[in-house]
């Protein structure tokens, strides 16, 4: 489980003003907006139409959460069915996803459990995951209704929001939402999130055996 | 806190020189002295204190508002005081009666926990006392305000040395109360001098704030060495406890006169003549003869759990004269004070026994106190690993080591091993590469020799690492025909991972169970340990790279790795064995192919069918065409040399076979067509829409990965840095782009995009000047972008089909560098590589054992071990240090099923399954992380019997619940009336084994002295030094009380 925490706290000689980085990667069908929605956070700025991202991508933004400067990579990858293999190979390594459907997109939505398999096969154990359904101003062209949306990620344990790169809403929020589970995981896994300390608590304790407390050694 | 802070304010008030105090961050001051010098920085506090009782009355005046947030180290050393002050030790302790003789055993300890955090770091803060039968305060009032503490006074009590089941704290120093600091379950160590230190000062001011008398100690370095630091407080006084924790022992301290030495160099008394020193001494020997029985080896993957080099039982005595039979330990206590320093020198020789006086029928006192079986848990495993970290930390390259075995002829056994590797090796091939007819031919002659040598097992074990490692050579041999076993192989590799193993592989990133790599991490263990240990290592390797390398050359492809590309979740070593896979996969597949050409070349007229029975071809390679181009065969080439040229082509590999351009009327022009895609016609023509065969991508491993995500990521964030990339990422869509233009003459970006990214051609209905609605389509904007990538692209592709594209993957050139790198490998390497495989193997095997046994507490363990392996073993960096602990943990759980498989079957018979299962449940670890089972005496006795009629090596460590129960003492009659007689006289005769100078596995030294120290007006303080000498260990721990008043 805690596979992560190695590089959780690593980092780039070159760049020493942060205290953590993270990988992240976004990830689901072709234009659903991937690009737009990166491109909305790390720069805030909006294109009607990005080129269709080849194999992959990515920005930089570094922000100040819980006092700490964490840096954030942020890989933007192609949605199309053959870059799959591409792109699955960066998924090692990814500490969060952002997975993202389309919601005037029934094809893009019905995706979503196929990726997520994928992370589940190619990525950390601990990697964390956001179901986000872009293009929320579209409301007049939705067919994925918001409690599917919901439903489903639900059902696959990840969070969700409905975000609109376009109108802007909710695509920090996503983000900032992703670095706090990440964070939360970090440091369960630092002190208590070993099994060490729950796995005791399920098990018997070893002190409440009837056995003395002390024994000597072969001395 | 607050008091002593307010305390050091007025210091520094009163006093110019500490001004620098009131400085911003005076507690960064603080910190920095304290850990730069603790004992400076304590008695400071002390005299500081002193000064401070005079400046009472003025303290109100001085109120300081500023540091209301208190720093961490604050709010530890108050969270520690609240403790203190919670389990009421506050004040003066001293005054109560000195223990009973043999109080500590018989009497109950009892302890207390609490977790204490120091910022994020998890503390166990615990105190530990005896007990007591009578009321505490009896006369506690009447106390002088001068006496000391309690456990100053226990420090030179003789009446309960050597405790037998005491907290090891108890039996150095003979406390009875006390308060322990320990580093929580998930924490670090604390290693560190300075961590030390700060924690040490904490409590300095604790114990000084809250008057407390009972001494408090820190663990510190790794939990096993059982590393304590303390300290006691008195009014007037102080007692440091320390320590030293040695592996070894050295020489001049082995004999009692070395250990005087110590100790009076520490008193560090001028004054002659010495103050006589109290001297106690027990020995604990241990049943050798029991372990005369070679264990053979076993190949490893199976159970090895079998030998343990000088395990045995170890009875303890305490004085009497009345047990003749007491088998193993003397426990000798010389309470004589003439004994120094007028003792003999002959006497002080040997504390090391077999030449002092000290022996066994020499001793004075005699007392069947209780029974302890002890263990040496060198289980076998557990040495398995150490030797294997050893390598990790060695830095010689392959050749080199190598080089040093042939002109040494010393290492006879590890020059066997490699020479018969070789021929094992090699006869197992069905042709000699040429490098292997180099070694064949260079070493006849001496392989002839030592064959005869060698015994007849070490040869067959040896004999079995090729195969075992390769088990499809052998099947080579008689079928001459492996080539068709790779899904065979995989299939097994498969099929025999359960779910569990399969999480457990991808936790530690080592290799699924059985995988080649596994299997090369097992037989390097095997190797390194029983024949040679690095040299053997060194060749094992060397010897497998060849065959890697011949494998390559002769297209067999590697036997035990799942096929498809590197499995990312698996380590670094198995990846590279399976890219190597895939690059034997493809230049085979293109070999074949091109075989496959030329052989219907020759018989261009004969039928189709006759040419596939020729040659077995595998079925992946069937997509061929007869079409040829010019550029593909050149004859008298040979087919390996084909990889070097700069124009490679790629041959596709597709599972249906291409749909024959013969088929299609019309645009012969089309090549490399897949099927047809759903039914779609061109935009500009009737013709069906094909997807083309295509080039797969590269196969990568995570350090080429790496690579590469390093280099785009280096290209930046700007838009120019995007482009960048995007074109460096390119090529895979070019091939697609000018397979599909070849696949679809007269096709358009629009086709492509259809195909390629459905989403980015917008279908709209749009009615026409008849009326009729028609389905128009059109590029999406961002596909219209103009000069975007994708229409680039379009514009340079050329119209080729895959087959003839450059190819992306250059598995000549990757398979090389896999090569070079394994060759580069050094055994350290190579041992690093495997860590998680065999950490994994020691996992798996103790998980097998313990389901048989079904020990809760161990099935913890190894959760709880695996946890955190897996944390450790993820990249980039391996903490050796920390891997070792792990290894540690292992072998203790290792110990614990083994005390248990080992010991409950004797109970089947004579006892009901109710009893073992009680029995299972009581094994528990101790403080020190050991286990122990606790079974009743009769029981014991009863297994004894069986045991020894058997006479089965043990690993096992007892104890006796019942003897322990009754008050420390029981009869040796009582005992023996539980043994069988023969066993009685076997034990008798081992005590002859002991007079014939049987080492003590154990020897505790404890001294101790009062010395007036200054001027004849300070108290008398003591010293009391302990020391273990072991055949692992070394500890030395000292208890020197200092006056802090000074006159």
């Amino acid at each position: 489980m805690a596979s992560a925490t190695a590089t959780y706290g690593q980092k780039e000689s070159s760049d020493q003003n942060f205290d953590y980085m993270f990988k992240i990667l976004i990830i689901g069908n072709s234009s659903v907006g991937k690009t737009s929605f990166l491109f909305r956070y790390a720069d805030d700025s909006f294109t009607p139409a990005f080129v269709s991202t080849v194999g992959i991508d990515f920005k930089v933004k570094t922000i100040y959460r819980n006092d700490k400067r964490i840096k954030l990579q942020i890989w933007d990858t192609a949605g199309q069915e053959r870059y799959r293999t591409i792109t699955t190979a960066y998924y090692r390594g990814a500490m969060g996803f952002i997975l993202m459907y389309d919601i005037t997109n029934e094809e893009s939505f019905n995706a979503v459990q196929d990726w997520s398999t994928q992370i589940k096969t190619y990525s950390w154990d601990n990697a964390q995951v956001l179901l986000v359904g872009n293009k929320c101003d579209m409301d007049d062209e939705r067919v994925v209704s918001g409690d599917r949306g919901r439903q489903l990620s639900e059902h696959l344990g990840f969070e969700f929001f409905e975000a609109s790169a376009k109108d802007n809403i909710n695509v920090k929020q996503t983000f900032e939402r992703l670095v706090d589970i990440i964070c939360e995981k970090m440091s369960e896994s630092l002190d208590a999130g070993d099994p060490a300390v729950t796995g005791a608590k399920q098990g018997p304790q070893l002190t409440e055996q009837p056995a003395p407390p002390h024994q000597d050694c072969a001395c | 806190m607050k008091k002593a802070y307010d305390q050091n304010m007025e210091m520094a008030t009163n006093d110019n020189d500490e001004l620098s105090v009131l400085t911003p961050q005076p507690f960064g001051e603080w910190l920095k002295m304290l850990c730069a010098s603790q004992p400076q920085a304590d008695f400071w506090f002390k005299s500081m204190e002193l000064d401070l009782l005079i400046l009472q009355p003025e303290s109100e005046v001085f109120e300081i508002t500023d540091f209301t947030t208190a720093s961490e180290w604050e709010r530890f050393v108050s969270r520690v005081e609240e403790m203190l002050n919670d389990w009421k030790l506050m004040g003066n302790s001293g005054g109560n009666m000195s223990p009973e003789k043999g109080e500590y055993t018989s009497g109950t300890w009892e302890e207390k926990s609490q977790d204490i955090n120091f910022a994020d770091f998890k503390f166990y803060i615990t105190h530990h006392f005896l007990k007591q039968k009578y009321g505490k305060d009896d006369g506690k009032d009447k106390l002088e305000e001068d006496t000391f503490p309690l456990a100053m006074q226990d420090l030179l009590c003789m009446n309960n040395d050597f405790p037998p089941r005491a907290h090891c704290l108890v039996r150095w120093y003979g406390i009875r109360e006390f308060v322990v600091i320990s580093p929580g379950t998930n924490c670090e160590a604390i290693i560190s001098e300075s961590k030390c230190n700060l924690l040490l000062s904490s409590i300095s001011i604790s114990l000084a704030n809250s008057g407390c008398q009972v001494p408090v100690f820190v663990q510190i370095q790794q939990k096993w060495r059982r590393m304590y630091a303390g300290e006691c407080q008195g009014p007037g006084v102080r007692t440091d406890f320390e320590m030293v924790h040695l592996r070894k022992v050295p020489n001049q301290y082995n004999h009692l006169s070395g250990l005087l030495d110590i100790f009076k160099s520490k008193i560090g008394c001028t004054l002659s003549p010495l103050p006589p020193v109290n001297i106690a001494i027990r020995f604990t020997y241990i049943l050798q003869d029991w372990q005369q029985y070679s264990w053979p080896q076993q190949p490893p993957g199976r159970t090895y759990r079998t030998e343990d080099d000088g395990g045995g039982v170890s009875f303890r005595t305490v004085p009497t004269d009345s047990c003749p039979d007491c088998i193993i330990c003397g426990l000798f206590a010389l309470h004589d004070e003439v004994l120094f320093p007028h003792i003999a020198k002959s006497m002080l020789v040997g504390v090391d026994a077999q030449h002092s006086q000290l022996s066994p029928p020499q001793v004075p006192h005699h007392r069947f106190q209780r029974l302890v079986l002890t263990e040496r848990p060198q289980a076998q495993r557990g040495s398995f690993y150490c030797y294997f970290f050893r390598i990790c930390i060695c830095k010689e390259i392959v050749t080199s080591v190598l080089s040093r075995s042939t002109v040494r002829s010393g290492g006879k056994k590890s020059m066997r091993m490699s020479l018969l590797l070789e021929v094992k090796f090699h006869n197992n091939r069905p042709e000699s590469s040429c490098s292997t007819a180099f070694w064949n031919h260079s070493l006849k002659k001496p392989i002839s020799n030592t064959l005869h040598q060698a015994s007849q097992g070490f040869t067959e074990m040896l004999t079995q690492i090729p195969l075992y490692l390769f088990p499809d050579a052998a099947v080579e041999k008689s079928s001459d025909n492996s080539k068709d076993n790779t899904a065979q192989s995989n299939a097994w590799g498969k099929a025999d991972q359960d779910k569990n193993d399969n999480n457990l592989f991808l936790q530690l990133k080592s290799a699924p169970s059985d995988s080649l790599t596994y299997r090369l991490a097992l037989c390097v263990c095997l190797v390194n340990y029983n024949h040679g240990g690095l040299r053997a290592v060194a060749h094992l390797w060397q010897e497998f790279v060849l065959e890697l390398r011949y494998r390559w050359e002769n297209n067999y492809l590697i036997y035990g790795l799942t096929g498809g590309p590197p499995d990312l979740r698996c380590c670094l070593l198995h990846q590279k064995l399976q890219m190597l896979n895939c690059c034997i996969e493809r230049k085979r597949a293109r070999d074949e192919a091109r075989k496959f050409l030329e052989g219907s070349k020759e018989r261009e007229r004969r039928v189709w069918g006759g040419c596939q029975n020729v040659r077995p071809v595998p079925e992946s390679s069937t997509a061929m065409t007869v079409s040829t181009s010019t550029k593909e065969v050149s004859p008298g080439k040979s087919w390996d040399s084909w990889s070097d040229s700069d124009d490679e082509f790629f041959e596709c590999l597709s599972d249906q076979g291409e749909i024959e351009v013969a088929h299609t009327q019309g645009e012969s022009k089309a090549e490399g067509r897949l099927h047809p895609y759903n039914n779609m016609t061109l935009l500009n023509s009737m013709e069906p829409l094909y997807v083309p065969v295509t080039q797969e991508p590269a196969p990568m491993t995570e350090d080429l990965l790496e690579e590469q995500s390093e280099v785009l990521a280096k290209l930046g964030t700007s838009a120019e840095g995007t482009h960048l990339r995007a074109r460096m990422q390119s090529a895979c869509l070019l091939s697609d782009m000018e397979s599909f233009k070849a696949a679809n003459p007269g096709c358009v970006l629009e086709d492509f995009v259809r195909w390629y990214s459905p989403r980015d051609y917008m279908k709209e209905e749009v009615a026409d000047e008849r009326g009729n609605t028609v389905l128009k389509g059109e590029l999406s904007a961002r596909m219209k972008i103009p000069g975007n990538m994708w229409v680039e692209a379009w514009e340079t592709a050329r119209v080729t089909p895959a087959r003839r594209q450059r190819r992306l993957f250059d598995d000549t050139k990757e398979a090389e560098k896999v090569l070079h790198y394994l060759a580069l490998q050094k055994p350290a390497d190579l041992t690093r590589h495997l860590l998680p495989c065999i950490l994994h193997a020691a996992i798996l095997k103790l998980k097998e054992e313990e389901s048989i046994e079904d020990i809760p507490s161990v099935k913890q363990s190894i959760k709880q071990a695996t946890c955190q392996a897996s944390k450790l073993l993820q990249p980039p960096n391996h903490d050796y240090k920390k891997l070792e602990c792990i290894q540690h943990m292992l072998r203790n759980e290792e110990h614990a099923v083994a005390v248990t498989s080992d010991i409950l079957p004797s109970f089947t018979v004579a006892v009901k399954d109710q009893v073992i299962r009680e029995a299972r449940k009581r094994v528990v670890s101790d403080t020190n992380g050991r286990y122990v089972i606790i079974i009743d005496v009769k029981l014991l006795a009863k297994m004894l019997a069986r045991r020894l009629e058997k006479v089965l090596p043990t690993i096992l460590e007892l104890e006796t619940h019942a003897l322990r129960d009754s008050a420390g003492a029981v009869p040796v009659e009582e005992f023996k009336k539980c043994l069988p007689e023969r066993i009685i006289t076997y034990l008798n005769e081992q005590k002859l084994g002991v007079a014939d100078g049987n080492p003590p596995v154990a020897r505790l030294v404890l001294g101790r002295t009062t010395v007036k120290k200054h001027s004849p007006y300070t108290k008398a303080l003591e010293d009391r030094r302990f020391c273990m000498l072991n055949v692992e260990r070394f500890d030395l721990s000292g208890a020197p009380s200092t006056s802090v008043t000074c006159f």
